[in-house]
């Protein structure tokens, strides 16, 4: 279990977050949702380790992580951008970690992890070669054959269009499921947090807005911050599809 | 409680970076400005009054100001007319790619090569007086000079230019075509107007160029002193008195600030797109055609001026004997002396480049990739900023001042810091850049697979650095192969390279060796025959080998007498006495050597301005 208390973090005098506490179960799916500027990067970075608090704790697993240094701490994730290293493919990408660490997953773990995200055939490729899916699964390859404790993903489907979209999220799923891996997204896109978590935390201006699952914020949300800006987004959606479908034109796809 | 990274590795590098510049950089400049209001013991303004009431500085001023700004004006011009043609034209590919290798070429050399290469062109005996049959014009002076500094900064503004050009978004010109402007209007609204920026700068760093250099005046400035050739007089000419030459020095500072700011200042208005935008050039023959044709004639003008550099040790006699020989070619490779300039200036160029990369690329790391403070990161900046606005010849005589006397005096060694610290700027800024650019997320993604901040470095970042950090490589390399203007100051008998050889051999105005040496730059040189009587002496009397002798112009072995005083690396000088007696009266650095000369006539004198003169011999006492 992670749990976060009292958490506080500002800089140069700016309250970023103030006071956030809540608590993540083994293997939940948690996204982190909330408009740009809103804190939610920096609560990220907080649990990774690459800020340091000025309150409070985080535990994991009942046990003090803030005096941890990052590294050390086990948690890892993937960047938005990836962060893949441009002077080795796929495969050495994929593999870096184990030449610090070698017996930290064994060989048919690799391949197992290479097959579960359908890289096999992209292993030689260049990173530059790789489309935008094929990277993020190669990213997200090269994170879980660390074996992380918590799979922290920043904005894991921004830069991604339509169909890969849905494809990398049932990845996430799948991996998350299949590890019973605590996973935590930051995203800006309440569609994305709803539909790919256990759980949301919605965050604004720095303090916790409303934290549940995605039906208890549709049916009850807790305020019109949520309303108004979570929400709404939805509804407007949901209209244009509604209104798009109810021309009398039903969509010619097998169900 | 603290769980961030120490970034020690970072800091260390830090630490010797900064470390290096108060010894090689401040300390120097410093000394330098005490020296120039030291007056008797005393401290005073009255070095400055004395530079600047004299009429020789101040022509010498307004010469620099007018020459350097004609040919910053007529080089931009230039610039801009060859990256007009690669950019907006249809001439062929290969041509376009040949205009761009064309016109980097004069890089490689020496400027000092440069004024040679001219006297050989257009001077009476010259190439290209001898085609047409009449001299084209007088170039010693302001002629020689203009056409000097102009082949110098051709290659710099042309890349400035060049590359800006390639990164105007080329859709404006669609959109003020369909809007009905006239070609005049879209012209100077669509590729004049987003170059203003870059055109001042190239402007601004071609005067910067002109007005430090010293190898083009230093061979056709003739009558028409320039600020830097008052300044080697001063420190090292006939009368050498370092305390105005320091004056004159700290006012050789005041322009290049000012265009070092003025260059910070323009900064802001260039263009950064960062996508080149490609669209079909519109056909028109005529254009092609004259652009095509007055780039070409440009690049032949330049080239051909350096073809007799080529051409001059490959002939027997230039320009009375003109048959091909490899006479002057072997003549090099059997000269002992002549191989190890060579190797000097190979060891120096490649050792340059070594520490320089090294050091511009720790640099770059704690301003580009640590998350020092941005005060911390500043200094570094500054330092760049500094390095770039000091004259190399203005280092070069403040390294003379304060390390006369030291272990580092004529080293390699200190050759190699100066040039290390003196093309510091540049590529720092290249890797700099290269490093900015890379993904910010990478260190923190590889401490969390396990890596080391070291590690990182060697199995990351260094790889996807690796196509600049060759490029600052080759910068550091060709640099040191071709300065001149510092190292002058500070090269030794034992520790010369070839540009200071050449300056030296000029002297005795051995244009064979001078080219073949600068082909060296690309080959190798010859030797000395004033000295071979000399030579030839001490081998029969079985010292071969046990010696060396160096060869001065008269006012720079003065200078150098006045100097360096005991510290001098010579243990024996044979000099006019005119300076010997006052560099005794100075520094009573001689023992007498009582012998009967037997001179069989005087020797000519090889300055123009050269005191009475009556070789003597005198050992110094160490």
């Amino acid at each position: 279990m992670l749990e976060i208390r009292n958490l506080k973090k500002s800089y140069d005098g700016v309250t970023i977050l103030h006071d956030i506490n809540l608590s993540i179960e083994d293997g939940e799916i948690v996204s982190i949702l909330g408009p740009s500027g809103c804190g939610k990067t920096t609560l990220l970075n907080l649990i990774l380790g690459l800020t340091d608090a000025d309150e409070g704790e985080i535990l994991f697993q009942g046990k003090n992580v803030l005096d941890i240094p990052m590294e050390a701490r086990g948690f890892n994730i993937v960047f938005q951008d990836y962060a893949l290293f441009p002077n080795l493919n796929a495969y050495k990408n994929i593999t870096y970690g184990l030449k610090n660490k070698p017996d930290i997953s064994t060989k048919q773990e690799v391949e197992d992890m290479i097959d579960l995200l359908g890289l096999r055939e992209h292993l030689d490729k260049k990173i530059e070669q790789l489309s935008g899916g094929q990277k993020q699964r190669v990213a997200l390859a090269r994170t879980m054959v660390m074996k992380p404790k918590i799979l922290l993903l920043d904005e894991p489907l921004s830069a991604l269009d339509g169909v890969i979209k849905e494809s990398i999220k049932d990845k996430i799923k799948q991996i998350a499921r299949e590890f019973k891996l605590t996973t935590i997204i930051v995203t800006h896109d309440p569609e994305e947090a709803l539909t790919l978590s256990d759980k949301v935390l919605i965050v604004n201006n720095g303090t916790i807005s409303q934290f549940g699952a995605p039906d208890e914020i549709i049916q009850t949300p807790d305020n019109e911050f949520v309303k108004e800006f979570i929400l709404n987004q939805l509804v407007i959606k949901k209209n244009n599809i509604f209104t798009l479908f109810s021309q009398g034109m039903e969509p010619r796809v097998a169900m | 409680m603290s769980t961030q990274r120490k970034e020690k590795e970072i800091k260390g590098i830090f630490v010797v970076v900064i470390a290096l510049f108060p010894v090689f950089l401040l300390i120097p400049i410093l000394r330098l400005l005490v020296k120039s209001f030291e007056e008797q013991g005393g401290i005073s303004l009255a070095n400055y009054v004395e530079v600047l009431t004299s009429h020789g500085f101040m022509s010498a001023f307004a010469h620099s100001l007018i020459i350097s700004s004609v040919s910053a004006v007529l080089t931009t011009i230039l610039a801009f007319l060859l990256a007009y043609t690669i950019h907006y034209t249809n001439i062929p590919k290969a041509y376009k790619g040949f205009i761009r290798k064309a016109a980097v070429v004069p890089m490689l050399l020496p400027t000092i090569t440069y004024g040679f290469a001219i006297i050989y062109s257009f001077g009476k005996q010259g190439l290209i007086t001898q085609l047409l049959g009449r001299r084209l014009f007088e170039i010693y002076g302001f002629n020689g000079l203009l056409l000097g500094y102009v082949i110098y900064t051709l290659p710099i503004s042309f890349l400035l230019v060049s590359n800006t050009m390639q990164y105007i978004d080329k859709k404006f010109t669609v959109v003020s075509r369909i809007m009905g402007d006239r070609p005049l209007t879209t012209f100077a609204s669509t590729v004049v107007r987003p170059l203003l920026g870059t055109l001042a700068a190239s402007f601004v760093q071609c005067f910067f160029l002109c007005f430090t250099d010293y190898g083009i005046p230093a061979s056709v400035g003739g009558e028409y002193d320039v600020v830097a050739t008052v300044l080697y007089n001063e420190m090292l000419g006939s009368i050498p008195n370092f305390n105005t030459g320091s004056a004159v020095a700290m006012l050789m500072l005041i322009p290049s600030v000012v265009t070092i700011a003025l260059l910070h200042y323009l900064e802001k208005y260039n263009i950064r797109y960062n996508k080149i935008s490609n669209i079909e050039i519109r056909k028109n023959a005529p254009r092609d055609i004259i652009f095509g044709g007055l780039s070409g004639l440009i690049l032949l003008a330049v080239l051909s001026v350096f073809f007799v550099i080529f051409a001059v040790p490959m002939v027997e006699n230039w320009p009375y004997q003109m048959n091909f020989t490899w006479e002057h070619v072997q003549a090099v490779f059997a000269d002992r002396s002549l191989i190890s300039v060579y190797e000097n200036s190979l060891l120096v160029a490649v050792l340059t480049a070594l520490l320089g990369s090294l050091l511009t690329y720790g640099a770059a790391l704690t301003t580009a990739r640590s998350r020092l403070p941005g005060k911390v990161k500043q200094v570094i900046e500054n330092i760049s900023l500094i390095t770039n606005t000091i004259p190399g010849m203005v280092i070069g005589i403040a390294y003379m001042l304060i390390f006369s006397g030291t272990p580092l005096q004529n080293t390699l060694a200190i050759i190699i810091v100066c040039n290390v610290i003196h093309f510091f700027s540049t590529p720092y800024l290249m890797i700099k850049n290269s490093l900015e650019k890379m993904n910010a997320s990478w260190e923190t993604t590889a401490m969390l697979m396990g890596d080391t901040w070291l590690k990182t470095i060697v199995r990351v970042v260094t790889p996807n650095a690796m196509g600049t950090i060759l490029e600052v490589f080759s910068y550091y390399f060709v640099n040191a192969m071709v300065t001149v203007s510092a190292v002058i100051f500070i090269a030794g008998a034992r520790t010369m390279v070839i540009t200071t050889k050449i300056k030296e051999l000029q002297y005795y105005t051995k244009f064979n060796e001078i080219f073949v040496l600068s082909l060296l730059i690309l080959y190798t040189n010859a030797d000395d025959e004033a000295i071979e009587a000399m030579k030839s002496t001490l081998d029969e009397n079985g010292y071969s080998g046990q010696y060396i002798v160096q060869s001065f112009g008269t006012s720079e072995l003065g200078g150098k007498l006045l100097a360096e005083g005991t510290n001098i690396e010579a243990d024996l000088v044979t000099m006019s006495s005119f300076y010997l007696d006052s560099a005794q009266e100075q520094q009573n650095m001689f023992k007498d050597l009582t012998f009967d000369p037997h001179a069989l006539e005087e020797y000519p004198s090889s300055t123009r301005q050269s005191p009475p003169r009556r070789e003597r011999s005198f050992s110094t006492q160490r």
